[in-house]
């Protein structure tokens, strides 16, 4: 039997390395030695660390989720003598599992199930094979159109059809041509890319190296935030090990196709996520966005022609090489093909790295494969695509799982954050922290991005903070359309999303902020603690204990809190045994 | 034949604001838009850098397109219809500029411009008597009237009031450099060249030759027009003659003034007063157009029982007859009601007139007194006795002559809508004191007589139009103490005639006028802005002693040294903009009538930097448009410049390492001639 270790980000971080540790431990004081193996992202981050048990053949025994150290002694012998009762209560529910049962993966379809450290277990997958199908029988102008057949749109947010820009870039002169990998994921919440060059490097790889072929560049980067250290080392190994097998450098696999592939780590600016300022990243400069025409395709990395897109989308074109691009577009709807990979967090019951056919709606997401709300909470609305997307309401949850549809809603379908809020989440404070976001994050060069999203979100700490104006509403709107039509790049164009889509399905606690109160009780300023007479005992303990003496009353009889006072620090309400502090 | 078509294939035809173009392909819409005179404002572009796109002030929009484009970066193509005035465009524009206003820290003019009513270029005449210009300095001020050393005599200078120098210790004494520098001129009997335009055949003639008159003379003059003034008394000055004493404004330096306007070709007719040696209408009749500035000569009344007796003075009347070289016996004891600044000249003038008693009757306090403190505290020190809350109630008289009078106690009640609190009385309680005199000061008012024709206010003033000054007939304006509100202070009549001598000139000419505010940027300053402004006391005057002075009417003001005066202008915070001339922003506010303060909040970062050798950045004043960063590095070839920080707080610096890059600033100044602002100063 094996023992494989779930080890992304998400599983290190809840533990795994540790129960790695420990049940290496138990293997040194065994007589008999398993293979203690590890692979990517499983996807259920909400179960991490998870530990599966495979036959000698590769067959999954059992999954065994939220593994402490201490159950390292069982795991092991349980392993051995094959008896999994020691570990019952390990075994994923049924439930859980149905998390995975209900996607189809083909951007993650390696993702948990091999080693990324290992590129013969890549290859045991049918790793490698579309690159050779590629260089060994099809023309640059097939892959074209294979890729023109699958409908695969640039999985990075704007939904660009990809063979129309390797298309441009094969067509664009020069003598040079450069494919750049977007690995710059920089929305909160979002870590799809992160999740695929973890677990799946070479995917990534092939991809790149058959789009690389298609446009005839001979020099390729991939441009990861730095903040990424563990897909680095993994995609290093990755190139490595490509290169000593001949998968990657000068003539591949025996070819005249020569490409290679470098790493670029970006210093963690979110602009940099914009094409044009990767590109000025990538030579040395500032990460600043230019101006567009000229595009990349004709103009890019040192003003060569220039191919960028994103991890996701890569990782697709292998798969879609192997089976067809009219395999791919079976899947999904009329103006979106196949798949798409979400980073499912929030108020859900199960999050984690989903992917699903186009075509489903976010309900089916949300509580078929989410689990609903966790907590006993009600789904208010749920973010898409971070700070350039836009929340989705409630009686929207049936839209589908398609760029136009999520367009219609002001929303979009964005690089695959999705952020689940439920009834406690302040709609106009969720708004506040895009725009806190993306101020700090704008370039500066261009005027509306820089002071517009900057004022944006000095209204909205005003509203939040008790401070709004009737008028203000306008103002916010009047900002948003502004800078949405004035901002030089994407990042300053999509910025007002998230206060356009508030104040359009959630005006009223806009409204109610200005009036002075907070609807989800979120909003500290706005809270207004106060005691229920009929419930005080006169204790004097919250008198006693508040930290700027607002509490005033004669012992055994109701107390009352001065409202001017008041620094709404809570400690009345946590301290009080007879429920009679209120908060509203 | 083949060279011209080749030359029609690289041309590209396009329609922009309904004019059709031709222009090389390759040319932005900024460039074509340019070879046919359509000026599209930018804030970011030069063409030798190529475009850059930050500012978004250059947006147009495009036939078919959805969204704008820059004009700085996009090309012409083949039949493209472009609207650079497009609502669209024009509302983005607005809010492009409106977001640098609102982000922009800082002044296009000082506080002293700004809060003269005449809006006298004050900071530029400090810094010309600070460099020992008076000469310049003097012309400064002639731009907006014709007598510095007068008006910097007895202007209560609202410009010191604002100054900012006050955060720090005390405002630039302003008023008093504009007359040193006049009187420097005057002693080396020098005059500063006026520049007269050519003679224009017009007739222009004046009623009224005090500030106001002489103000609109010298500026219709200089238009080329021929000029009149008529006046009722015997020299010209208005009340500046005779409503201000000797001893704060010397008669001679009055004249002096008064002659240059006449050396100007400006005619002056005295003893001729309007209803008594002609009608308006005959006055009217000689000339092309007129501007009526006859003043407010009439003292109001205290309309108290028994004002009627002898020995009770208007305030401007006793003034009026000193200032002609009488002396008239005012008896030991003397009152003036009053508070402002007539009673403060005629208390004054009493104690110089022998009195021994003088007594300032004030119905409030001395914290609500509208005269000016020097002048209040210079009355004390020459012996004047101030009676705070009383009012007079009757005049005792014996036989029509003055005994006394009885006065009504009062105290401050509520305070009125301007926060000052109004005097009510203490009922029952009086007070009687005896009295040889008393003078009126309680406020003058123009006399209507003659000008019967010209519409009038409720106050009996003439009505005037508040933009232009045009009165009901046609061709006649009127300004000063006259028209509208009444009297006000000299600098005020000065504004007004600017405006209304400006209305004329127009009329004359068949033009429009439209006066309009500019739109100008001004900053908010707090405490912090001046704890690291070294201290130093404002110059100390020279005033004659108390006791010395109180017996004749000689000049109170000794002149200020040239050393002191040029110390005193060196203190100047210098807070207009050194750019502001040449600003292309404030010019492209003003083009789209921003509203500078809407989208105001929070600046960014701002400092002085003076890492580089020629140069001064002002980061307050930067709009980031990166034509300094571009420049050093694409023009000079230097690279010092660069961007540093993320978002709202990005700045530019000069990023040194060694002597060797801060040696490469030098006498370049490309940047800063590049500066769509004033950020960056040649030092």
């Amino acid at each position: 039997m094996k023992i494989i270790i779930g080890e992304g980000s998400c599983g290190i971080a809840a533990g795994a390395r540790k129960v790695r540790e420990a049940l290496l431990n138990q293997r040194a004081q065994s007589e008999q030695k398993l293979v203690i193996g590890k692979t990517g992202c499983i996807g259920m981050c909400f179960l991490e660390p998870i530990v599966d048990l495979y036959t000698d053949e590769g067959q999954l025994l059992s999954r065994l989720v939220r593994v402490k150290e201490s159950d390292a002694k069982r795991i092991y012998s349980a392993a051995l003598d094959g008896d999994l009762s020691e570990v019952k209560d390990l075994v994923i529910s049924k439930d859980d599992a149905s998390f995975l049962e209900k996607q189809t993966r083909i951007a993650l379809r390696h993702c948990g199930l091999i080693d990324p450290e290992d590129i013969s277990a890549y290859i045991a997958s049918d790793g490698y094979k579309a690159l050779e199908k590629t260089i060994k029988s099809m023309t640059p102008e097939d892959v074209i159109e294979t890729i023109k057949i699958s409908g695969l749109a640039g999985r990075g947010g704007a939904g660009f059809p990809t063979w129309f820009k390797w298309n441009a870039a094969r067509k664009a002169i020069g003598e040079v041509k450069y494919l750049i990998c977007n690995a710059d994921e920089g929305d909160p919440g979002a870590f799809m890319d992160r999740a695929v060059i973890e677990s799946d490097p070479h995917a990534l790889i092939e991809g790149m190296l058959i789009a690389a072929y298609a446009i005839g560049a001979s020099k390729a980067f991939v441009y990861v935030r730095a903040e990424y250290p563990l897909a680095i080392v993994r995609l290093e190994k990755a190139l490595a090990e490509a290169r000593a097998k001949n998968l990657l450098g000068e003539n591949i696999l025996g070819s005249n196709f020569s490409c290679d592939i470098k790493i670029k780590a970006g210093a963690g600016a979110f602009v940099c996520g914009e094409e044009t300022a990767l590109i000025e990243s990538l030579e040395g400069s500032r990460g600043m966005p230019r101006l567009k025409p000229p595009f990349p395709a004709e103009k890019g990395f040192t003003n060569a022609p220039s191919n960028i897109n994103n991890v996701e989308t890569f990782a697709n074109v292998a798969w879609i090489i192997l089976n067809g691009g009219e395999a791919f577009a079976a899947m999904g709807t009329e103006t979106s093909k196949g798949t798409k990979v979400f980073a499912l967090t929030g108020k859900v019951k199960r999050g984690g790295l989903v992917e699903i056919p186009m075509g489903l709606t976010l309900r089916d997401v949300i509580f078929d494969i989410g689990g609903g709300i966790r907590d006993g909470g009600t789904f208010k609305a749920v973010q898409m695509g971070g700070p350039s997307g836009g929340c989705i309401p409630e009686h929207l949850l049936d839209t589908q799982i398609d760029y136009k549809a999520l367009a219609s809603t002001g929303a979009i379908m964005g690089s695959g954050g999705m952020v689940v809020m439920d009834e406690k989440t302040c709609m106009v404070k969720m708004a506040r922290f895009f725009l806190d976001f993306t101020a700090k994050e704008s370039c500066g060069k261009c005027v509306p991005c820089r002071i517009g999203t900057k004022r944006m979100h000095e209204l909205l700490v005003n509203i939040t903070e008790g401070r709004g104006r009737p008028g203000d509403i306008e103002l916010l709107l009047e900002l948003s359309n502004g800078v949405k039509a004035g901002a030089l790049c994407g990042l300053g164009q999509t910025a007002p999303n998230p206060v356009l889509t508030t104040v359009r399905y959630f005006k009223d606690e806009y409204e109610a902020h200005i009036n002075k109160t907070c609807p989800a009780h979120e909003c500290e300023a706005l809270k207004k603690f106060s005691i229920d007479a009929q419930k005080c005992k006169g204790c004097t303990m919250c008198a006693r204990q508040c930290p700027v003496s607002a509490i005033k009353g004669e012992v055994r009889a109701a107390h009352v809190i001065d409202q001017d006072k008041c620094i709404k620090c809570g400690a009345c309400l946590a301290l009080c045994k007879f429920g009679a502090v209120v908060s509203m | 034949m083949r060279k011209v078509f080749k030359m029609q294939n690289d041309m590209v035809n396009l329609i922009i604001d309904g004019v059709d173009i031709s222009v090389a392909s390759g040319s932005t819409i900024l460039d074509a838009a340019k070879s046919v005179g359509i000026e599209i404002p930018s804030l970011c572009h030069l063409k030798d850098l190529g475009p850059f796109g930050a500012c978004g002030v250059c947006v147009v929009e495009i036939k078919d397109s959805p969204k704008l484009a820059r004009a700085c970066a996009t090309k012409v193509s083949p039949g493209m219809v472009v609207y650079t005035k497009s609502e669209k465009a024009l509302a983005a524009r607005k809010f492009a500029v409106e977001l640098i206003m609102g982000d922009h820290d800082a002044d296009c003019q000082g506080p002293c411009k700004l809060n003269c009513p005449a809006h006298t270029d004050c900071q530029k005449y400090i810094k010309e008597i600070a460099d020992g210009d008076y000469a310049k300095a003097v012309s400064t001020v002639m731009e907006v009237f014709p007598l510095p050393a007068s008006v910097g005599r007895v202007c209560p200078h609202p410009c010191e009031k604002a100054c900012r120098r006050k955060n720090v210790e005390s405002p630039i004494s302003i008023a008093h450099l504009k007359a040193f520098a006049a009187d420097m001129l005057m002693k080396e009997g020098k005059a500063v060249e006026i520049k007269k335009h050519a003679p224009t055949g017009k007739s222009v003639g004046i009623i009224g030759g005090g500030p106001a008159g002489l103000t609109a003379a010298f500026k219709l003059a200089k238009a080329g027009h021929d000029v009149t003034i008529y006046d009722q008394m015997p020299e010209m000055g208005g009340m500046l003659r005779y409503g201000i004493p000797e001893y704060r404004l010397p008669k001679k330096v009055l004249r002096y003034e008064t002659d240059a306007i006449v050396s100007l070709g400006v005619k002056f007719k005295n003893n001729f007063k309007i209803g008594r040696d002609a009608t308006l209408d005959e006055v009217r009749a000689k000339h092309d157009g007129l501007i009526v500035a006859n003043g407010a000569w009439k003292a109001s009344s205290m309309r108290v029982k028994g004002e009627e007796a002898e020995g009770v003075w208007g305030g401007i009347d006793l003034l009026r007859l000193v200032a002609t070289g009488q002396r008239p016996n005012l008896g030991s004891r003397v009152a003036i009601v009053g508070g402002g600044n007539t009673a403060m000249d005629a208390c004054r003038t009493a104690v110089r007139l022998g009195a021994k008693d003088v007594f300032v009757i004030y119905r409030r306090t001395r914290n609500e007194m509208p005269a000016e403190q020097i002048e209040i505290e210079e009355a004390i020190e020459e012996g004047v006795k101030f009676k705070f809350l009383c009012a007079p109630d009757e005049v005792l008289s014996k036989d029509g002559r003055v005994t006394g009078m009885r006065l009504q106690i009062m105290e401050l009640g509520e305070a009125d809508a301007k926060g000052r609190r109004k005097p009510v009385p203490v009922v029952g309680k009086f007070e009687t004191i005896e009295l040889d005199t008393i003078i009126s000061a309680i406020g003058q008012r123009n006399d209507p007589d003659g000008f019967d024709q010209l519409t009038q206010t409720e106050k009996g003033t003439i009505a005037a139009n508040e933009s232009d000054f045009a009165t009901n007939l046609e061709g006649v304006f009127a300004c000063g103490d006259s028209v509208n509100k009444g009297a006000g202070i000299a600098i005020e009549a000065i504004a007004k005639a600017n405006t209304a001598a400006c209305a004329l000139d127009a009329y004359l000419k068949g033009a429009s006028f439209k006066p309009h505010k500019p739109v100008l940027s001004e900053r908010n300053v707090t405490e912090k802005d001046f704890t690291d402004i070294p201290r130093q006391e404002r110059c100390k005057l020279n005033i004659r002693p108390g006791g010395e002075r109180r017996l004749d009417f000689n000049e109170v003001n000794l002149p200020l040294s040239e050393q002191v005066a040029r110390n005193e202008a060196r203190r100047c915070l210098e807070c207009g903009c050194h750019d502001f001339n040449n600003c292309a922003l404030i010019r492209t506010a003003n083009l789209v009538k921003a509203d500078t303060k809407r989208l105001r909040g929070e600046f960014h970062p701002g400092f002085v930097e003076r890492k580089l050798i020629a140069i001064e950045r002002n980061q307050r004043k930067c709009i980031l448009c990166n034509l300094c960063v571009r420049t050093c590095q694409d023009l000079a070839h230097k690279g010092l410049l660069g961007l540093v920080g993320r978002g709202f707080t990005t700045v530019i610096k000069p990023e040194f390492r060694d002597e060797a890059s801060i040696a490469q600033c030098k006498d370049c100044h490309l940047c800063a001639d590049n500066c769509p602002t004033g950020a960056l100063k040649i030092l």
